[in-house]
């Protein structure tokens, strides 16, 4: 049956009708394939040469095709290669110059001749990104003539997304994953076939000879929900209010030092990208210099060679080219084309050798002006008043006034926090109290307690068996992955090790991935020392553990002095330094001025506040410190966010 | 040929310690061999022809790291003979892989190799030639890329600079289509770090690539290694760095770790180690 209008359905048997009117007049089709177990965009034969069954898994730095649910031709969001691979070959012939005997020369440029194709497979950010490109290369005074021949001769067969990539933001970027437009068919997938509509008039003529019959209610209704879920399950990752020039104010981020520290500039998220179009032209010349040949390539903002001239290099540094690349995609494309640069695909996120993510750079430097709440786990039993029941399986008295506490959670979140977390402890008779987890076992919770008053005393004194309750894990943790791959310094004193051990801990199993690490520990005599064992344990994994007591025992001969001491003729600027400091306020002024004064950045050094926490979900507004509630917001700070908050006496 | 009006730059290549690959590239030039033997005055090339010379030269081609007294000497001698000193390969820019033995105790690795290491006289360490003589362009690679090598020539006779890329392995990856073997695959591959110039070879065989042309401008080691890291041992992510260019000055930390590791590890432990590295790209 032929129908003339309105949308098709096209059952899945049939899509090689499709194949078949693509291909009329000599037409390749270009789409999604397998190759060697990779998925590329290539020539298809067959509807068979489609990636049927097969899906893909991306994370930053990661991506890999596994076998799907269903026999779905269409459930690989998207691969490494973009369009752009065909509308904008990544190497052209653009033109030749000749010398001849005589010495006069001429030039030949190489017209347009663009092979006729069919891409088969279009993704709502690819179209956009297309749209992109056309105002870049084609849409002003200067047109780029065989990317414009290329694009009008090539058909354009859309899919509506029925997955969302796991680092897709198209939603965000305003792009997708709704298909609106810049297609001559698009089709949605559903289990039994296909709902086809046309979206020019090339698409038009090709859905009238479409075999198949008017898409019933109930699957355009189908479709819509299908790409429906995909917004949903994709969210809102980043925030566009305001992002030109929230981006632009922050020229001066120490974050651009910090992201080029992971950086390689290597260029692959502009290669991989929709819509970077930067080339260079190369020529070459044979040996006598008579003939030139110019092939312009795929170049990128990122490479030595691109903003260099005779005197030097605009752009030397890895942080100025990162810079250069975020501003452009999310700034000044704006100004120059009146579009973001960036359409959240996600290619840049996945293809990023070292998993940089760009959803996550424009959060750090440009946060919008309202952060959404960030909880970095989910706690158990958050809500005040609600408590987790855990057991208390076993106790071991550290020093004179300090103990840990095993505690038995059912509860598995109460497992899955994170080091520096702290719970909400309450048993009969007293208020609760904030502690922070001194460590987390596979199947139990440690607290380290130090007697400060009654409700501490008597949690202490608790026998093995006993029942509390406990919420959390809660606030802000250390923040263990800006710590990777660079040294780390770990000062503290007394009890203060306590909420650090789980960092030690989370350091001593990846050893590898962290530079050198120094545990610099201060407690008042050497019995008040905590861990006494452990500190042995960790000097066997590679960390340096440097100790200093205040007052000597009989029998210590180690450092006797404040903790600031053994940070004297330490040099932390070779390497980047990331600091974690935990003690009484003043001992961490001064190991934070003295850690300023020695090339730490305050952005890279980590404090956890105290203040009176009672609900440690920031409701009851007990522990406000100028724009933050200690309990919600840290306790961890870094003291670059608390600016002159650090060290206030008032607050 | 019409086209030689000015005479012919007599260019000499001679070697230092190393296998002679490079210096056969230039006999691998074959659809430009004659149109380069009527350009450029061959003097020296032994590994071509029998006539010798002993310069001067208008362009010196030195393949090779200075591994022996003899060849110190030498190459001081021949800088003087030299207008222009260009280096190709792994082992004249970066000691090549004779340079694993750097870390180690020269005397003793004699003795094992060599069973009358008497008459061997060599320098405790290997080293590239511009440690020694001031070098005015090099070409890198185990072995050198052609094409590389007919833009040097083109260049030199044209008077112009060479155009050679300083630009990551994985642009000509991108551009040739083929899927990242790091991020896709899994595969160990140095090519973010190191400078193109093979057209991108290994990860177009599905597997990583070993930096044989040693670290690129800003070469980020830090961050490799670390994400590395995640997922292999120390001592693996080491031995990435410890390869042809493994004495070049960013590789040299990680690769002096992994000759150590070598040198007094459990051996069977590296074999095993390697075996897995190799699987992976194809895995």
């Amino acid at each position: 049956m032929v129908i003339a209008a309105g949308n098709v359905f096209l059952p899945r048997a049939r899509l090689d009708a499709l194949f078949d009117l693509l291909h009329e007049g000599g037409r390749t089709i270009i789409g999604p394939t397998v190759r060697d177990g990779m998925l590329v965009l290539d020539r298809l034969e067959r509807v068979e040469d489609l990636p049927i069954g097969w899906r893909d898994e991306q994370a930053p730095g990661r991506y890999r095709l596994v076998r799907g649910a269903t026999e779905r031709a269409f459930d690989v969001v998207n691969g490494q290669m973009s369009w752009k691979q065909f509308t904008f070959p990544p190497k052209q012939k653009v033109g030749m110059m000749r010398r001849d005997e005589a010495g006069s020369v001429a030039f030949a440029a190489v017209p347009p001749d663009p092979p006729r194709l069919a891409f088969l497979g279009v993704r709502a950010c690819e179209l956009a990104a297309l749209g992109i490109q056309d105002r870049v290369l084609a849409g002003g005074t200067f047109v780029d003539e065989d990317y414009r021949a290329r694009r009008e001769s090539a058909l354009v067969v859309a899919v509506q997304c029925g997955r969302a990539g796991d680092a897709c933001f198209c939603a965000s970027m305003g792009t997708g994953p709704e298909v609106r437009g810049g297609h001559d068919l698009v089709m949605s997938e559903l289990d039994a076939g296909f709902v086809v509509s046309a979206g020019s008039p090339a698409g038009e003529r090709l859905l009238a000879r479409l075999p198949g019959r008017v898409a019933s209610p109930a699957e355009e209704a189908e479709a819509s929900a299908s790409v429906a879920a995909v917004r949903a399950a994709q969210g809102d990752p980043v925030v566009i209010e305001g992002l030109r020039d929230r981006l632009m104010d922050q020229l001066d981020s120490p974050r651009w030092e910090e992201v080029a520290d992971r950086c390689l500039a290597c260029a692959n998220c502009t290669m991989v990208c929709p819509t970077c179009f930067c080339t260079s032209t190369a020529i070459t010349s044979d040996l006598d210099g008579r003939v030139n040949v110019a092939e312009r390539h795929w170049d990128s903002c990122f490479t030595a060679g691109f903003a260099k001239v005779a005197g030097g290099n605009f752009r030397p540094e890895r942080s100025d080219r990162y810079r250069q690349w975020l501003t452009h995609k999310f700034a000044t494309w704006v100004d120059q084309f009146g579009t973001y640069g960036c359409v959240g695909c996600a290619r840049c996120i996945t293809w990023c050798p070292v998993g940089i993510d760009v959803r996550e750079e424009l959060a750090a430097i440009a946060p919008p002006a309202a952060p959404p709440e960030q909880l970095l786990t989910r706690p158990a039993a958050a809500t005040p008043g609600r408590f987790e029941v855990v057991t208390l399986r076993a106790s071991q008295r550290e020093t004179a006034d300090t103990t840990s506490l095993f505690l038995q959670p059912t509860e598995p979140a109460l497992l899955a926090g994170l080091p520096g977390q702290f719970v909400m402890v309450e048993q009969p008779g007293f208020p609760s109290l904030p502690i922070s987890v001194s460590r987390y076992g596979t199947d139990e919770l440690v607290l380290t307690v130090r007697a400060a008053g009654p409700a501490t005393a008597a949690l202490i004194a608790e026998a093995p068996g006993a029942q509390i309750g406990l919420r959390g894990p809660l606030g802000r943790a250390w923040p263990v992955d800006r710590a990777l791959g660079r040294n780390v310094l770990i000062v503290t004193g007394g009890i203060g090790l306590a909420p650090l051990r789980p960092v030690l801990d989370a350091i001593v199993a990846s050893r590898d991935r962290f530079g050198e690490v120094l545990l610099a520990y201060g407690a008042r005599t050497p019995s008040d020392r905590l861990f006494t064992d452990e500190l042995e344990r960790w000097a066997q994994h590679g960390i340096e553990v440097a100790q200093i007591v205040d007052r000597a025992e009989p029998g210590w001969e180690g450092r006797v002095g404040v903790v600031t001491q053994l940070l004297d003729r330490r040099d932390f600027g070779r390497r980047p330094t990331v600091a974690f400091v935990c003690g009484p306020e003043r001992m961490m002024q001064a190991t934070v001025t003295t850690l300023r004064d020695r090339g730490v950045a305050p952005e890279r050094l980590f404090v956890s506040m105290e203040r009176h926490m009672q609900c440690g979900i920031g409701l009851c507004g007990h522990c406000q410190m100028g724009p933050y509630f200690v309990c919600r917001d840290g306790p961890v700070f870094s003291v670059g966010e608390l600016g002159e908050l650090f060290g206030k006496e008032g607050l | 040929m019409t086209a030689t009006t000015v005479a012919a730059p007599r260019v000499g290549v001679v070697k230092m310690a190393s296998c002679d690959g490079c210096q056969l590239t230039l006999l691998d030039l074959e659809d430009e061999l004659l149109a380069i033997g009527e350009r450029f005055e061959l003097v020296e090339f032994p590994e071509a022809t029998s006539r010798r010379s002993e310069g001067p030269y208008d362009v010196l081609l030195v393949e090779g790291s200075i591994s022996t007294p003899e060849q110190a000497e030498q190459i001081e001698e021949l800088r003087q003979r030299s207008k222009l000193l260009v280096t190709i390969g792994a082992c004249a820019t970066a000691g090549g892989i004779q340079a694993m033995r750097n870390w180690g105790n020269e005397p003793e690795w004699r003795a094992m190799v060599y069973p009358e290491p008497e008459h061997i006289e060599s320098l405790a360490q290997a080293r590239p030639i511009a440690d020694y003589v001031k070098v005015d362009a090099e070409l890198r690679g185990c072995p050198i890329d052609p094409g590389q090598l007919l833009e040097l020539l083109t260049a030199l006779r044209l008077g112009r600079r060479p155009q050679l890329p300083d630009e990551a392995v994985c642009l000509e990856c991108k551009r040739l289509g083929q899927v990242c073997v790091l991020v896709a695959g899994g595969a160990p591959c140095m090519g973010p770090l190191t400078v193109t110039g093979c057209g991108a070879l290994c990860p177009g065989f599905a597997r990583g690539c070993y930096a044989c042309f040693g670290p690129r401008e800003q070469a980020n080691v830090a961050s490799l290694a670390g994400w590395f890291a995640a997922d292999r041992s120390g001592p693996d992510v080491d031995r990435l760095f410890a390869g042809f260019t493994g004495w070049s000055e960013p590789f040299r930390e990680h690769a002096a770790r992994a000759v150590t590791h070598f040198g007094t590890g459990n051996a069977e432990t590296s074999v095993q180690d390697e075996r897995t590295t190799d699987e992976e790209p194809g895995a």
